[in-house]
């Protein structure tokens, strides 16, 4: 079933006399449950594209629907509520408020929705205890590691039990193991609660936890990569393999 | 990209952030400039006379750009540490520290300089304005009429010029010290570090309420007879000031935090938008601004405090007067009275006259005194009071062996209370009339020459009025016995009759006048309430300059957490009602603990300034605190400015 679907989607930087063209017509469709990566060079419109596709940031053209959703013509307020309700983010950075402690911050996406204090603190339990930082929930951001403070936004973007959650290089700032254990999670959740992931990443061994990996250039999706029944090994060797196509003709450019 | 170029972007740039400190430095300077002005004015001196207007007025310049420049600095040294990224920056692509010195100072010079032109032509224009409320509050009634004085445009222009300097040389300091790290590090270094709650700040916090309640009772109690001797009276007051400005100050370190922390604690985990907001952010911001946050509440305190004393004072001048002068005029000197008299008759003024005679008698009110001050210089088994007979008052009467006492201070009265009846005797020469004493009045019957300046007037019946006067201790009578007190029947009159009375030339001791002395009054509290309130204006604007500042400083910190809450699905009206609850707290919290702290101190004194509490403490505490919010509203809007560029 389909979840996402973007078509024909345009997205300009600048004024008339100056644009930038960042997305050129690009077509995307994801199912339910499926885990999806994006990649590319840098400056590519990779965090433009999700930005877009998560509602932050508006398309110049083209329509994208979630969950049926026509979010393209949405007003400010009825995509605050769609976020609120549908949608869970992991970013790189900037992604915990410091004057909250663990587990307010992964309570959060509840009290916008005004869900119940005690079927909140029973979803707060299971997911922290998913993700291993039920130990540090009483601490604040500056007191636990950078896997932790990853792991936290990712139980605070799991916690409402979104449609979508998107990913922008959650991985970036973790050394191999913290990144592994992290994508580890990401995949048993997306497995065991069947929730739609779509991550972007620069990191091939990130995306080759993913069932799909999607490689932009020139605004375009260039090619996609099946998972399929690989095992994780052979498709990162995959990815490796485009990725060099990709870059070298990046460099021509 | 020139140096001139950088120079007007920067500039721009600044103006638009800074355009608070630009209206602040424009109104410290025309109203540096208008009192200036004022001081060098010759109509100072002449209209006053007595009151050296001039001389009150320079110190009130010298207090003025003392706020002044304490406040500039302060809020330079704000803006530096915020542009030091920036300062970093040009280093780092290779500009020398002198030069950076050099392009800040430029600009700094014309923003500054700019200011102080506007500044100097508003003051000049406001001046009369100025002048005008000066004579409108001193109830004169002179055309101001004022000239460009080239003194005051020359002292304004040192004295600024001097702050100015000062300024750079902060700024050398600052850029000199620095190194191209650290540049990058300031903001950082200065953000609160987030820590949980320690055993050791809970206890502050629960010191900090402590000391600042245990002062305030103390302070309801320092006039109730609990301190019977000067040193008493003076370690109270130091406990005073010292526990509640300690307590301030650990108030915001720890009492803040501490309660937020329960309120928090109770929430477990799951706060709402607001809460995020504002609870979360302020419990670690005022910690860190403790120092600032205390300075400001203590200064504010003082500020409400000072201005409800002298309008209390200023509003309670007709009451005053009244109970210095028992009716329009009065006098103790027969021929002065008959003189008057004659005088408005032949002006065709109708009054109305009242005499009285008035015996001095030694009391000893030992049983109905309700109080155990030891330091008087009264024996309350010899007091020297007025005796005068219910015949001579309207409004009272009383049976023989009772008594009644009026006319008593108000100031006097919280030293020494009476208690609600009871027995007291009045001492004559060779006999002793002991009676009832009924309780205490506050008709005004006799001026202040029979009272000793404040003391209670006894009034009793004509038949013990009578008996006293035969047993008369003559060595304690006053040189005249009797008391003419005159009213002018036609309120318009009194004008008339006041010039009428001027004319004589009378002794002040044995002839007053009610409007005299209330206008006496009026000029120099008329002065003093001017004084203070243009200062406390001062204060009032510089403080809450500061507060939003710093609070600029925060929104641009708490930008990302603003950011990320939009992503999350909270509409910028959501975070629109977090933020105002939280500058409601920022605001709130100084401006409501400034006003408790100045109540109590007023409260415990106000009696000795005048005879009314209430109105002119509310009025000042009402405007102030309205003043005050409008620097909450503007931060307000300036977080709601950064929220919408948060996404
Ligand atoms: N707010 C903006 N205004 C103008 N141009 C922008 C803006 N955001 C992005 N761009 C431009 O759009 C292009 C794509 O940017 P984007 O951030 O999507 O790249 P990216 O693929 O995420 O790169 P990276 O891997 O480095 O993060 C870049 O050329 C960038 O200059
Ligand atoms: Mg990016």
């Amino acid at each position: 079933m389909t979840i996402l679907e973007a078509t024909k989607i345009y997205k300009n930087y600048g004024n008339k006399f100056n644009k930038q063209e960042v997305l050129k017509g690009l077509d995307l469709t994801i199912d339910k449950g499926e885990f999806v990566s994006i990649m590319g060079a840098s400056g590519s419109g990779k965090t433009t594209l999700l930005n877009v596709l998560s509602s932050i940031d508006k398309v110049s053209q083209g329509s994208i629907k979630i969950e049926g959703n026509e979010i393209t013509r949405m007003k400010e307020k009825q995509l605050a509520e769609f976020r609120k309700s549908h949608l869970g983010f992991i970013f790189q950075e900037y992604n915990l408020l410091d004057t909250l402690t663990v587990k307010e911050n992964i309570l959060l996406p509840l009290t916008v929705t005004k869900t119940p204090k005690k079927t909140a603190e029973q979803k707060f339990a299971e997911v922290a205890q998913e993700l291993g930082i039920l130990e540090v929930k009483d601490k604040y951001p500056n007191e636990i590691s950078g896997g932790q403070k990853q792991r936290t936004s990712a139980a605070r973007a799991f916690i409402h039990e979104p449609s979508i959650i998107f990913a922008d290089e959650p991985t970036g700032a973790l050394d191999s193991k913290s990144a592994s254990d992290l994508l580890n999670k990401l995949s048993q959740l997306n497995q065991k609660r069947k929730a739609t992931i779509v991550m972007v990443t620069h990191d091939p061994v990130a995306a080759s936890f993913s069932n799909r990996v999607i490689f932009i250039k020139d605004g375009q999706i260039y090619t996609q990569l099946n998972k399929g029944d690989q095992s994780r090994q052979t498709f990162f060797k995959d990815i490796m393999k485009t990725q060099g196509v990709l870059g070298g003709v990046q460099y021509e450019h | 990209m020139s140096i001139k170029h950088l120079i007007f972007q920067n500039l721009k740039k600044n103006i638009k952030n800074y355009y608070l400190y630009v209206f602040a430095l424009i109104f410290s300077v025309s109203l540096y400039f208008a009192f200036v002005t004022l001081q060098y004015d010759p109509a100072m001196n002449e209209v006053e006379g007595s009151v050296k207007g001039a001389a009150a007025i320079k110190s009130a310049s010298i207090l003025l750009v003392a706020i002044v420049s304490i406040f500039l600095l302060y809020a330079n040294t704000i803006f530096i540490k915020r542009r030091s990224k920036e300062i970093g920056l040009f280093q780092l692509i290779g500009m020398t520290k002198n030069r950076i010195f050099r392009i800040l100072t430029i600009e700094n010079f014309m923003l500054y300089f700019g200011s102080l032109l506007i500044g100097i032509l508003l003051g000049f224009s406001v001046s009369k304005l100025i002048i005008m409320i000066l004579f409108k509050v001193m109830q004169i009634n002179a055309i101001a009429e004022l000239h460009f004085s080239t003194e005051a445009l020359a002292q304004t222009l040192i004295v600024f010029a001097v702050i100015y300097l000062l300024i750079m040389f902060m700024n050398y300091l600052f850029i000199k010290r620095q190194s191209i790290l650290a540049l990058f590090r300031i903001v950082s270094s200065t953000e609160t570090r987030v820590k949980k709650l320690s055993i050791w700040e809970i206890v502050i916090g629960a010191v900090g309420i402590i000391m600042i309640l245990s002062g305030y009772y103390i302070s309801s109690k320092l006039f109730g007879g609990d301190f019977t001797t000067i040193n008493e009276l003076f370690l109270a007051m130091i406990f005073i000031l010292g526990s509640v400005i300690l307590g301030t100050y650990l108030f915001y370190k720890g009492s803040i935090s501490f309660i937020f922390n329960i309120i928090r604690k109770k929430k477990d985990g799951y706060l709402t938008i607001k809460e995020v907001l504002s609870l979360s952010s302020i419990m670690f911001r005022m910690k860190s601004n403790a120092l600032l946050l205390t300075i400001i509440t203590t200064v504010s305190a003082l500020a409400i405090g000072l201005l409800s004393l002298s309008y209390i004072s200023y509003y309670s001048i007709e009451k005053t007067a009244e109970h210095t002068v028992a009716g329009d005029f009065s006098f103790t000197n027969v021929n002065d009275g008959e003189k008057f008299e004659k005088s408005l008759a032949a002006n065709n003024i109708s009054f109305h006259e009242r005499k009285i005679r008035v015996i001095q008698a030694d009391a000893n009110l030992k049983n109905i005194l309700d109080t155990n001050l030891e330091e008087l210089n009264f024996d309350p088994k010899k007091m020297k009071l007025p005796v005068i007979s219910d015949q001579a008052v309207d409004t009272i009467d009383v049976a023989p062996g009772q008594a009644v006492f009026t006319d008593y201070n108000n100031a006097l009265q919280k030293f020494m209370s009476f208690k609600a009846s009871g027995q007291f005797d009045l001492i004559g020469k060779s006999k002793t009339i002991q009676l009832t004493y009924l309780g205490l009045r506050n008709d005004s019957v006799l001026s202040l020459d029979f009272t000793a300046g404040g003391l209670p007037v006894v009034i009793v019946n004509q038949t013990d009025f009578e008996r006293l006067q035969k047993d008369i201790n003559p060595a304690i009578q006053n040189k005249s016995t009797l008391f003419i007190g005159i009213d002018v029947k036609n309120e318009d009159q009194l004008e008339k009759a006041n010039q009428v009375f001027n004319e004589f030339k009378f002794n002040g001791d044995s002839a007053r006048s009610r409007l005299e002395i209330s206008n006496g009054m009026k000029q120099i509290m008329g002065l003093t309430m001017f004084i203070v309130g243009f200062l406390g204006l001062t204060f009032l604007v510089t403080s809450g300059c500061i507060l939003y500042f710093k609070q600029m400083g925060e929104s641009e910190e708490e930008k990302p957490n603003y950011s990320i809450l939009r992503k999350l699905g909270f509409t910028r009206s959501d975070l629109l009602k977090g933020i105002s609850r939280k500058q409601l707290f920022s605001f709130g919290i100084p401006l409501v603990i400034g006003l408790a702290h100045s109540y109590f101190a007023v409260k415990s004194g106000w009696f000795f300034f005048g005879t009314e509490l209430w109105t002119p403490m509310i009025i000042v505490m009402i405007l102030y605190a309205a003043l005050y919010s409008v620097f909450g509203i503007l931060s307000v809007l300036y977080y709601k400015k950064v929220i919408r560029d948060a996404l």
